[in-house]
């Protein structure tokens, strides 16, 4: 009966309308890996723990009543939910939950800056290497095999040993010797990338190699990279506790998830809230990072199943 | 995949019998696995300087004197001795005896090997424990050449030692390795590398056969000592446990037969009934452990109210009786009790004093030298990376950050600790001393001209001239006064903070005889034994 046309009273709701609204709101290939990362129920899982654990690392050691370096001289090895501590204290009297969260908050710390590194160096040689090709790319990729073979420890020993006992300097060190997965990742997936149509526009309409690099390949190896970083994350919060078990992490009276079930090991059989407790977070924390990167892998690239 | 995880389950549930990870014995031999705490940096009994290499090279030689099992002076080389009446020269007469190579061991080798502990060449940290030598003071410091030392050989059998002063426990002295006698033809050959296993010769009734650096020191029988046939053990292997949970775990699993050290705070636990009941031996100790403020590097550390301030804040009950629970004492004195010659009557003056009141005046004292919130006092403590010193250095950081103090601790390998502290690399340090009878053993290291193991740097001529005295003082009890004066100058000055009296704690087989406890923590290894020796040699066991 009414035609359709601008001089429809404002207000009613007609199909064109619609249409239109419709027509501008799109789905984006984000949304749909979002739709799909959240459909896979570990991951949406892990994500709300590992944001509590993120937010109970920042906070809480403001928020609990002993701090985390006070030592309590009548409490030395006392249990869980016995008198105002939660879980316990340990060989010295000092409150379990602070330092777990203390510990925690290190142990995240040093996973996000080492990766933050590896992430940085990583992505450039790799990108780098991938779109040159040729000489440059083999002489980078023999030098990253060749720093693949030397010993991992003996590396940050080295490290440590020349530049002294910074905590900074563990993070770099870390850093330093993860990016060398990243590097060849980020290199395989250049090479595929500088193939797409895209690029080869790019080059015919003269933009620099830096450029290419810059505005065109790096971004679109964010997917990749990011399931990457999330794995990442675990495996340095490993080396970081592998380092503290040796003694050359974090310095008293700072801990960190390692060096907490280190001694908690020691005491395993005299104090056994000790070694169960920051067990538990560590592995509940690595859990989550690795479901998410699961999910994050199978949500960007679902072909790769 | 469930067919591989089979067997694995079958060897988990296999049941409680548990094979012990050995090294294998020979048929027919006895031999014992040994943890040792700490890897040796050499096997020269001239040279050794820690109470983990002394386990080892106090086997190899066999000296004037001897200990028994319980660490008392026997005859060792010398079947008797006698002083003259003003108590300054001593005769010690020689039995017959060979080397390991066949040579006989002579009064001559008494000589070159104290000579050679003298020997600025051969730079020997212990050469200052037996200054009562007369003229080794002067030798040691290159004055007088090796022949004007007091230890001569009228003839191959007679040494003849002339003292500085008179001397009454070189008797017992003489039993230690620094005072063997040496192989002169050996060292002539060979040199500094004379040591090594593959060139050793002694007369002791054990010889190293090799030295894996981070693995083990194996030592076996002497066949050419004078007394093998009363040695039980042939083989003995040192391992370096620096680690004493986890060594504690392998005596538990017979995998050592004993471990040299316990973590003090698991005393009590392992004690209990279900646990090692019988492998705990705790003893009195005659050592203590101290920090010492490096004068020579920290400014701040130079002035006396901060030293006292921070040696008075220390809450030693709570160290001793809380945390430890493992036989120590706290230490308001240098010396710790037990000395042969000395009554331990100095104290610090805050010795009585309650821990708030030791805790105010710290707190006063330093805001006298300047240190405040404003401007607080920093300082880092260098410790020994071993099970005590980590437990009780954050119990001190705690105690001094109460003060104002902001303390930062630095682990180091037990070693690496002890040569940083010799080089003045550090700047509080925490170290044990002890294992000897004399309060000089002790006093010495707090001495000007003693060297690198006076870490701080201390100086006090009246303190050096009271040693002086007290070495050429006949009069035991005027001897004594003056020690005590000594001793009390070092707690006003406070160059260290005394903090607690050692206990020596050993996890040892119920199985192993021969082990006596002894305030010296001496267990020479030719009385150690196994209860069931003769299954062992058998073959079963």
């Amino acid at each position: 009966m009414s035609a359709f046309g601008p001089e429809l009273a404002p207000g009613s709701r007609t199909g064109a309308a619609t249409m239109r609204s419709a027509a501008v709101k799109g789905r984006s290939l984000w949304d749909d890996a979002r739709r799909r990362l959240f459909r896979n129920r570990a991951a949406l899982v892990s994500v709300i723990v590992l944001g509590l654990l993120v937010v109970a690392a920042i906070v809480g050691p403001y928020l609990t009543p002993y701090p985390y370096d006070q030592v309590n001289k009548n409490d030395v090895w006392v249990g869980p939910l016995s008198g105002d501590h939660l879980i316990g204290t340990d060989s010295l009297g000092r409150d379990l939950l602070a330092r777990l969260l203390i510990g925690l908050r290190v142990s995240l710390a040093v996973g996000v800056v080492a990766t933050f590194v590896s992430l940085v160096i990583g992505v450039a040689w790799g990108a780098v290497a991938g779109y040159v090709g040729g000489r440059l790319d083999e002489l980078m990729m023999r030098i990253v095999d060749i720093l693949y073979s030397l010993p991992f420890i003996f590396f940050v020993i080295l490290l440590m040993v020349t530049f002294g006992r910074n905590f900074i300097l563990m993070f770099v060190a870390i850093g330093a010797v993860e990016w060398l997965t990243m590097a060849r990742i980020v290199r395989g997936q250049t090479l595929s990338l500088k193939q797409k149509e895209f690029v080869e526009a790019a080059r015919a309409a003269g933009v620099k190699p830096a450029g290419i690099v810059a505005r065109h390949i790096v971004p679109n190896l964010l997917g990749p990279v990011v399931v990457y970083v999330t794995l990442t994350i675990p495996a340095v919060i490993l080396a970081e506790s592998f380092l503290s078990f040796l003694g050359l992490g974090v310095q008293e009276p700072l801990t960190s998830l390692g060096t907490l079930i280190s001694k908690g090991a020691q005491d395993m059989e005299l104090a056994p809230w000790l070694l169960i407790f920051p067990s538990i977070v560590m592995v509940v924390t690595l859990m989550c990072f690795n479901f998410i990167g699961d999910g994050l892998r199978d949500a960007i690239d679902p072909k790769d199943r | 995949m469930l067919a591989a995880c089979a067997p694995l389950l079958a060897a988990c549930g296999g049941g409680g019998e548990q094979k012990a990870l050995r090294p294998p014995c020979p048929a027919g031999r006895l031999c014992l696995e040994y943890g040792n705490s700490g890897e040796p940096t050499t096997l020269d009994p001239q040279k050794a300087n820690a109470s983990w290499e002394f386990g080892i090279v106090s086997d190899f030689m066999v000296g004037l004197t001897d200990n028994d099992a319980a660490a008392k002076t026997i005859p060792g080389m010398a079947t008797h001795w006698e002083q003259s009446p003003d108590g300054l020269v001593w005769t010690f007469h020689l039995r017959d005896g060979q080397w390991s190579d066949g040579t006989p061991v002579t009064a001559a080798d008494f000589v070159f090997g104290l000579q050679r502990l003298f020997d600025p060449k051969t730079a020997s940290g212990q050469a200052a424990q037996f200054y009562a030598i007369k003229n080794s003071r002067a030798v040691n410091g290159g004055k007088l050449p090796l022949s004007a030392l007091g230890v001569t050989a009228p003839d191959a059998h007679t040494v003849r030692i002339e003292l500085e002063h008179p001397w009454p426990i070189l008797a017992d002295n003489a039993a230690a390795p620094p005072m063997s006698p040496s192989p002169r033809h050996v060292v002539a050959k060979w040199g500094d590398a004379w040591s090594q296993p593959a060139h050793f010769v002694g007369n002791g009734p054990y010889l190293p056969k090799s030295w894996t650096l981070g693995d083990k020191v194996v030592v076996e029988k002497n066949p050419r000592y004078f007394d093998a046939a009363k040695v039980c053990l042939d083989r003995i292997s040192f391992y370096p446990t620096t680690d004493a949970v986890s060594a504690e775990r392998r005596v538990k699993r017979g995998e050592l037969d004993l471990n040299t050290v316990v973590q003090s705070n698991r005393v009590n636990f392992l004690r209990r009934p279900d646990q090692m009941p019988g492998y705990v031996r705790v003893y009195p100790y005659v050592g203590a452990v101290f920090l010492t403020f490096n004068l020579k590097s920290v400014p701040a550390l130079r002035d006396v109210r901060v030293r006292q301030a921070l040696s008075m804040a220390i809450d030693r009950d709570f160290i001793v009786n809380k945390l430890f629970r493992g036989g120590q004492k706290p230490a308001y004195s240098f010396l710790p009790p037990g000395m042969l010659d000395y009554d331990g009557r100095a104290r610090t003056y805050w010795a009585t004093w309650p821990l708030e009141r030791r805790q105010a005046e710290a707190r006063r004292l330093l805001a006298a030298a300047g240190y405040g919130p404003k401007h607080p006092l920093k300082l880092e403590i260098r410790h020994r990376n071993t099970a005590d010193p980590t437990l009780y250095t954050p119990a001190v950081q705690a105690d001094w950050r109460s003060i104002g103090v902001k303390a930062q601790l630095l682990s180091t390998e037990v070693q690496i600790a002890y040569q940083s502290y010799e080089a003045g690399d550090f700047e509080v340090a925490d170290a044990g001393w002890g294992g000897g009878s004399d309060a000089m053993g002790f006093l010495f290291l707090q001495r000007s001209d003693t060297g690198s193991q006076n870490y701080g740097g201390y100086k006090n001529l009246r303190y050096d001239a009271l040693l002086d005295a007290a070495d050429h003082e006949r009069d035991l009890k005027r001897r004594m006064a003056y020690l005590g004066q000594a001793e009390q100058i070092v707690l006003d000055d406070a160059p260290i903070a005394p903090v607690y009296t050692i206990a020596s704690k050993n996890l040892v087989n119920p199985n192993v005889t021969g082990w006596v406890d002894n305030n010296f923590d001496t267990h020479k290894l030719r009385f150690l034994c196994f209860r069931d020796a003769a299954q062992r040699r058998a073959g079963r066991g």
